[in-house]
């Protein structure tokens, strides 16, 4: 099917072409219409620099400041495919909860409506092209700055004027075909007419992918009299059911998330449209009414459309949102959360590469997620159980009862829990982190894929240790035993340290709380050696034995260093400000001996 | 060596701040890392106190020693900076 549409498509548009110059103009006001809409959506974020993503968190926290910030974005941006990309993103990085995002979806389809009002209102009634030219002029001198905002500023401008320029291509297209051709004589009457245009306004909204550049062609070609007035709000329902199809055929590779959000879409926009269409009269009356009120000439039908537009979109907000609550659980019903498996990357996804500013959240929940798998690995290969360690008032006294052999393939366990997901945030970090993004921002994300790294380098150190673990601490076997407990209880203390840290609320926690774990991890490295050498002296230690916990206290120590250092980037302050105060206030190794002087860990 | 080596980091820090590539520490910023070290301390002090063995206790002793260290500078910090602002 794809394989044909493309040349069916192109061929279409060829034969058109021919047989009336005409279409030219107006498939090209089309074109330039929907390449301005990419650039204004390219300016704002560039312009937004985070801010959109700022707002959009904040305002999901309830359902009437979602359906706002929807409304409101969409009417700023002039697109609603945009906003629901951001939208999907927040969604699948848990960003914000499924009623906000419903919320938000439901306000963008009464901003879309703006794009109506704008070219009913403005774009027939003032030659707009007097306009475009000069604001495509001067964008082009503003795209090309350095500065992100001026750069921001000139893309928006350039897409408002090719929006204008489209609007005014379209307008003098129908002008001239009306010379030539009266498209008004296919007009149909009653239900017929209703579904057939319906129809049609669903297919060509799935054709060109916006409802608002069908929209537009359909205000143009009624105020050029080419369509009857009944037959265009029968193509502006048709639109806003084919707005749907696309989200649907975009949610189809999308997680869970995406999926809810295209059906909640759906429902919306499906359910507007039976009741717009059952109700047409009534409808059409009250527009009347309103048209009247708001002193619309009786004439001015492309006005009228647009509050058409308006009054359907708001007649199924008005229905929706007291059914928000039930849908959220048909939503959630229909769509289940899928059943999580551990190996495979929870929060990087598709979704994360169509808006890359939802990296830096989702890369701090997978490391969090790569942690949690690390951390039952590294406990399980030091013969410990991963919920005693975290529930011990004396994980010292634990590891000295923990005699047992746990059960892990090492090898496999890395290969399952550790290799998918750290290739994954590898690939985000880089690939996304290399695109035109904040330098601040770039340096954070590589900054969490050096923590990866370090946790991964623990897990491959505990990998060493594991043969000689499983040797000496499954039975008692005297000062060795002894030295490797010492070892297994330091790993695992530093373990429940990072979790405790990690459950510690943000505005209380500090990477200070670490200063202290570094300075005994680097002051038992130091004294193991004379420990190790106190044994062999008093013979309770061969010089096997000995050579090969030196070896394994080396990786140990490597494993410790590797998780401090991780913990210790992933909960940086992430006020620069006062992350530097917390750099100044830190203690460096020899600070830290002048204050626990005399004072030694045992 | 006490407070040489913070002396030494702040000037350092006025010096980068004068050709901007640092970020500005107010004394806002400060006040809120000392608010975090305080809180720590407390929590030090409660868990010292359900300390059931002589190894945690004395590992939790260096932990608040750490932390009250960290306060000292905290607070000399807050007064060179709130000199200087």
């Amino acid at each position: 099917m794809r394989r044909f549409f493309l040349p069916v498509a192109l061929g279409a548009l060829i034969f058109a072409f021919w047989l009336n110059p005409s279409v030219q103009d107006i498939a090209a006001g089309v074109a330039i219409f929907l390449f301005g809409m990419l650039m204004l959506e390219d300016g704002f974020r560039l312009l937004s620099g985070g801010l959109l993503e700022r707002i959009l968190q904040a305002s999901t926290r309830s359902t009437p400041r979602a359906v706002l910030f929807g409304t409101v974005s969409t009417a700023l941006l002039q697109s609603s495919s945009l906003v629901s990309v951001i939208t999907i993103s927040f969604l699948s990085t848990g960003l914000i909860s499924l009623i906000g995002g419903v919320g938000v979806i439901f306000g963008a389809n009464i901003g879309t409506t703006t794009g109506a009002w704008l070219v009913a209102g403005l774009g027939l009634k003032v030659n707009i092209a007097a306009f475009a030219m000069p604001m495509i002029a001067l964008s082009i001198v503003l795209v090309f700055q350095k500065a992100k905002p001026l750069r921001g500023i000139g893309y928006a401008l350039a897409g408002m004027g090719f929006l204008f320029l489209g609007i005014h291509y379209m307008k003098v297209g129908f002008d001239s075909f009306n010379d030539e051709i009266d498209l008004a004589r296919f007009a149909m009457e009653g239900v017929a007419g209703l579904v057939v245009f319906s129809l049609i306004g669903a297919v060509a909204t799935v054709i060109m992918q916006s409802s608002h550049a069908t929209m537009t062609l359909i205000i143009t070609a009624l105020a050029a009299g080419q369509i009857t007035y009944d037959n265009a709000l029968a193509l502006a329902i048709g639109a806003n059911i084919g707005t749907t199809i696309t989200a649907i055929i975009g949610a189809l590779s999308a997680n869970f998330q995406g999926k809810r959000l295209a059906l909640a879409h759906f429902i919306f926009n499906t359910l507007t449209a039976f009741v717009a269409l059952v109700l047409i009269v009534p409808l059409r009356e009250l527009v009347d009414w309103i048209s009247a009120a708001l002193g619309i000439g009786a004439a001015d039908y492309a006005l009228k459309l647009a509050v058409f537009h308006s009054v359907f979109n708001l007649l199924g907000l008005a229905l929706m949102l007291p059914a928000l609550t039930p849908l959220i659980e048909f939503l959630t019903r229909r769509f289940p959360r899928p059943r999580l498996d551990i190996s495979e990357p929870h929060f990087l996804s598709d979704a994360v590469d169509a808006f890359p500013e939802t990296l830096e959240a989702a890369l701090r929940k997978e490391l969090v997620h790569l942690y949690e798998n690390a951390a039952g690995i590294l406990l399980k290969g030091l013969n410990l159980n991963q919920q005693q360690v975290y529930d011990s008032e004396d994980i010292p006294a634990l590891v000295r009862a923990s005699r047992e052999a746990v059960e892990i393939d090492m090898d496999a366990a890395y290969e399952q829990r550790i290799k998918t997901l750290y290739a994954a945030i590898v690939d985000y970090a880089t690939h996304i982190g290399s695109d035109d993004q904040h330098p601040e921002r770039i340096e954070r994300i590589h900054a969490l894929r050096d923590v990866a790294s370090d946790i991964v380098q623990a897990v491959k150190s505990v990998k060493h240790l594991r043969k000689n673990i499983l040797h000496h601490t499954t039975a008692e076997r005297g000062a060795v035993t002894g030295i490797y407990d010492d070892l297994r209880a330091e790993i695992a203390r530093i373990v429940a340290e990072i979790r405790l840290l990690g459950q510690t609320p943000p505005e209380q926690r500090s990477a200070l709380w670490l200063d202290q774990e570094r300075a005994t991890v680097e002051d038992r490295a130091r004294h193991t050696t004379q420990k190790v050498d106190a044994l062999i002296r008093a013979r309770h230690l061969s010089a096997a034995d000995a050579t090969s916990f030196l070896n394994d206290s080396g990786y140990a120590f490597a494993a410790m260093r590797d998780l401090i250092e991780a913990a210790r980037s992933f909960y940086i302050e992430r006020d620069p400000a006062i992350a530097a105060v917390e750099h100044l206030v830190s203690l460096d190794l020899e600070e830290m001996h002048e204050t626990l002087k005399g004072d030694a860990p045992p | 060596m006490g407070l040489k080596k913070l002396t030494e980091k702040l000037a350092a820090y006025f010096e980068r701040l004068e050709t901007g590539q640092t970020h500005e520490i107010k004394p806002d910023h400060v006040r809120k890392v000392l608010e975090k070290l305080h809180a720590k301390e407390a929590e030090l002090r409660d868990r010292l106190a359900r300390a059931e063995t002589d190894e945690k206790r004395a590992h939790l002793q260096q932990k608040l020693q750490v932390t009250q260290e960290h306060i000292s500078r905290a607070e000399y910090l807050l007064t060179a900076i709130e000199r200087a602002d």
